[in-house]
């Protein structure tokens, strides 16, 4: 509650209150039912994919972002070395839970690899206003996708596979709200299957604690993050979209194991697929839960002390 | 398709809602719980404006088409709203205008001569050349003023004929030009419910003879609310008068109602939900807050007072009155109406610069009572959207202001018979006649620019209901004196004001903001 005339500081806090830092605010829960869709409109990218728009891309995204996210956390990359041999077109397929995590997979990305990956992003979401679109396709090579079963949303997708790009794609649609994974959607899957191309499963972990839904920058303390790529598979000639789905949901539930129980583990683990979903309880605990510090591991520790 | 209206039930989640405060706004954190009703979202205009009038002449409702009526050695008297409508004021080409020429054409085609244009300004005060012009337009008004296009005078004796009385005993005197005219076309804007209709002849061309049996207190309290016709003892008034003036005059009338684009596009987030503001919006609130707080009160007057709304028409209707009417109701309450359940014990009400009293003019604290107690306060269907012995907050600076031009007799009237009462029927008794009467009030109404002297009077009456419904008036960032003078208290804050209001509604009330501008009307079941 307000009184008087206010400075400016004091008016700017008001106005973002409730606010993320993009300046949207969640329709308030009486309101839902009346919530517009979002209006999307298609925002070409084709100049992001331009070797001047790839140099500035490097000096942008190498120079600023991978420095910022590996100097205000401690990331941790696993598996990079199942990489080897593979020649695009991929797609790589990771749970989602944080802003964190583009920056993460492709600043983890060997550059060569990197420089062929271009980004699924929410068209409603990163491609509504002209500046977060251009902002977004040049930092990350992205390109818009829709997440609410428009007809022809993957054609896009289909177009720069078939141009030789890999692509990253988050299955779940959104980034996790409580740090848990959600159920996988069929985009990823048909994509490998109608062009014959593997995808790379690979495994987020901390970035929700990092940096939550709502967040701008990550939690002081150089939060733990780690990311782990898992062995490339491909579609089985007689095998389903769903199935090829549902076996890309184990293999990243098999390294969400890994990262807490250990390879060997991960292997036998019986009920792989669902651990990355958490808990079956109460929000609250479930939050508690995703929300528990990770501990860095033990390559970290210094072996030598000073005295 | 629009979006229905909402009732929003403030949470956590919920960003500061807007407020407004005479020329300014501001953004409040209102109690979690506290209810807050929006309007339908505006409906899109009409496409084809000029074929739609040109539509609803040919084909009218409940009459011939206008070609029909218009005929060589005819009188025909053309009439149109004043400028207490819409608020804020059209964009030029003003909707009058574009329905005005076409009717001027099809009199032209059938050879009509003696054709005059009122304005229907009642005891409002006249309007100035260049205000007519941007309502009529420039072609109509270099054809026609200043002979045959003028204000209504409500005092020249000669202009006013009698129709005689109701059967209720109610004068029925009128303008005598209109009343000896073979036709007249009423050009109307319906803003809200309350506009229109039967009204809009009999009060608009009226003389305070005729007004005074329908703009008092009696009536004005059992008026229940005035934005609902039905239940509206002053409209049952209109009803009556319009009967008896149909007798000896013919009516076509054109109504014409309007989306809720009230605000231009750099105020545009004016008309929007918070939660869907965008960094542009955000933006614009926090360049145009600081703006208008930090600008001198003259160059902020000349802002607001400046502002001309992108209103889009959503209906136009023509025809036999009562036909013409009932769809304008049904276009108005398809753009305003929200379905609320129950009342509360609180209502919050932000009061904007503007009002149909003070277009290009000041609002003084009795127009801010009218506003607030008045037009708000019945924005109802059905039941109130306060309980009666409630309490109302309402946020406006209030100050002590007055165009001394336009509103000489409210300054007396607030010096003279506010300091010594502000019960309604006290007011009416002890002091209407004397300022109704007075030839000083009567010469500026005249020959001036002034409202007439008992204008401010009815003012007071149109918060009657009110007055009588309430258990408390709170303003908010009020100046106390003023506020103190028209009967209210005042506190700084709305936290302070919740305080305040404790006293007569408990400590933990239900609380509902009615977000307008842009208009809303509670359909309070």
């Amino acid at each position: 509650m307000s009184g008087g005339r206010m400075k400016l500081a004091q008016e700017i806090r008001l106005l973002r209150r409730g606010r993320d830092w993009r300046g949207r605010a969640p329709a308030p829960r009486s309101a839902q039912p009346w919530t517009e869709g979002p209006r999307t409109r298609s925002f070409p990218t084709e100049w992001a994919r331009t070797p001047l728009a790839a140099a500035a891309r490097t000096v942008a995204f190498d120079g600023v972002l991978r420095t910022v996210t590996w100097s205000q956390t401690r990331p941790e990359v696993h598996g990079l070395d199942l990489l080897e041999g593979v020649k695009g077109p991929v797609v790589f397929v990771a749970n989602h839970a944080s802003h964190l995590d583009t920056p993460l997979i492709l600043g983890s990305m060997p550059a060569q690899v990197r420089r062929r990956v271009a980004v699924a992003a929410a068209a409603d979401y990163f491609f509504d206003a002209r500046w977060r679109a251009v902002a977004t396709a040049l930092t990350f090579n992205a390109f818009p996708i829709e997440r609410r079963g428009v007809e022809r949303s993957l054609d896009l997708a289909s177009e720069l596979i078939e141009d030789g790009w890999s692509l990253l794609l988050y299955p779940e649609g959104t980034r996790s709200p409580d740090g848990w994974a959600r159920r996988f959607r069929m985009g990823a899957a048909l994509l490998c299957r109608e062009h014959g191309i593997p995808a790379v499963p690979l495994v987020l972990r901390g970035t929700y604690q990092a940096m939550p839904r709502g967040g701008f920058w990550p939690k002081p303390g150089r939060p733990v993050v780690s990311v782990r790529y898992g062995r490339p598979i491909a579609c089985e000639p007689d095998e389903s979209t769903g199935a090829f789905n549902g076996r890309l949901e184990d293999e990243v539930g098999r390294l969400w194991v890994e990262h807490d129980e250990g390879w060997w583990a991960s292997l036998h683990s019986q009920d792989r697929r669902r651990a990355p979903r958490g808990p079956e309880a109460s929000e609250w605990r479930r939050k508690w839960e995703a929300t528990r510090p990770q501990p860095p591991s033990e390559r970290h520790h210094r072996i030598w002390r000073r005295r | 398709m629009s979006r229905p209206g909402l009732v929003l039930e403030v949470d956590e989640r919920t960003p500061p809602i807007l407020v407004h405060e005479g020329e300014g706004f501001r953004l409040e954190r209102f109690p979690l719980g506290t209810r807050v009703i929006y309007p339908p979202d505006s409906l899109p205009g009409l496409r084809d404006l000029t074929g739609r009038i040109r539509d609803a002449l040919l084909n009218p409702l409940g009459s011939e088409p206008l070609p029909e009526l218009l005929r060589s050695g005819m009188r025909l008297t053309i009439v149109f709203d004043d400028l207490s409508l819409p608020l804020p004021p059209m964009r030029a080409p003003d909707v009058r205008q574009r329905v005005i020429e076409q009717v001027l054409e099809m009199a032209a085609a059938a050879g009509v001569d003696d054709v005059e244009l009122i304005a229907g300004n009642a005891l409002h005060r006249r309007m100035t050349p260049a205000e007519i012009k941007h309502i009529v337009g420039e072609r109509v008004f270099t054809s026609f003023w200043p002979d045959r296009l003028r204000n209504h005078d409500a005092e020249d004796r000669d202009d006013l004929k009698s129709l005689g009385q109701t059967r209720h005993g109610e004068d029925v005197e009128i303008n005598r030009r209109a009343v000896e005219s073979d036709l007249i076309v009423y050009v109307n804007i319906n803003l809200v419910a309350m506009n229109g209709g039967a009204k809009s002849v009999a009060v608009g061309l009226a003389s305070y003879k005729s007004l005074r049996h329908h703009h008092n207190v009696h009536t004005l309290r059992h008026s229940r609310s005035f934005n609902d016709p039905p239940n509206s003892a002053m409209h049952h008034s209109y009803d009556r008068m319009h009967e008896l003036l149909s007798e000896s005059v013919r009516v076509f009338h054109i109504e014409c109602t309007l989306n809720n684009d009230q605000f231009p596009s750099p105020f545009e987030f004016l008309n929007k939900r918070e939660w869907e503001w965008t960094l542009k919006d955000q933006a614009k609130f926090l360049a145009a807050k600081r703006a208008n707080d930090l600008a001198p009160a003259g160059a902020r007057h000349r802002v607001w007072q400046g502002m001309r709304a992108p209103y889009g028409v959503t209906g136009v209707h023509a025809g036999a009155t009562d036909q013409v009417h009932e769809r304008t109701l049904a276009a108005v309450h398809r753009q305003q109406l929200t379905e609320v359940h129950g009342q509360s014990d609180v209502l919050m009400l932000g009061l904007p610069y503007l009002c149909p009293y003070n277009v290009n003019s000041v609002m003084n604290p009795i127009l801010v009572y009218s506003l607030g107690l008045g037009y708000y306060f019945n924005m109802y269907r059905g039941k109130p959207l306060v309980r009666e012995g409630g309490a109302l907050i309402m946020y406006h600076p209030m100050k002590s202001e007055f165009h001394p031009l336009h509103h000489p007799s409210y300054i007396d009237f607030y010096e003279e018979v506010l300091t010594q009462t502000t019960d309604p029927a006290t007011i009416e008794t002890k002091y209407e006649e004397q300022y109704a009467t007075d030839p000083w009030y009567v010469h500026l109404y005249r020959n001036s620019y002034a409202y007439h002297g008992v204008h401010p009077f009815y003012m007071w009456y149109w918060g009657a209901h009110a007055l009588s419904h309430l258990g408390d008036v709170i303003c908010v960032g009020a100046d106390r004196k003023v506020a103190s003078r028209l009967g209210f208290r005042a506190a700084s804050t709305l936290a302070d004001a919740l305080e305040m209001a404790g006293e007569t509604v408990g400590r933990s009330p239900s609380l509902t903001y009615l977000h307008t501008p842009p208009m809303t009307l509670a359909d309070v079941r």
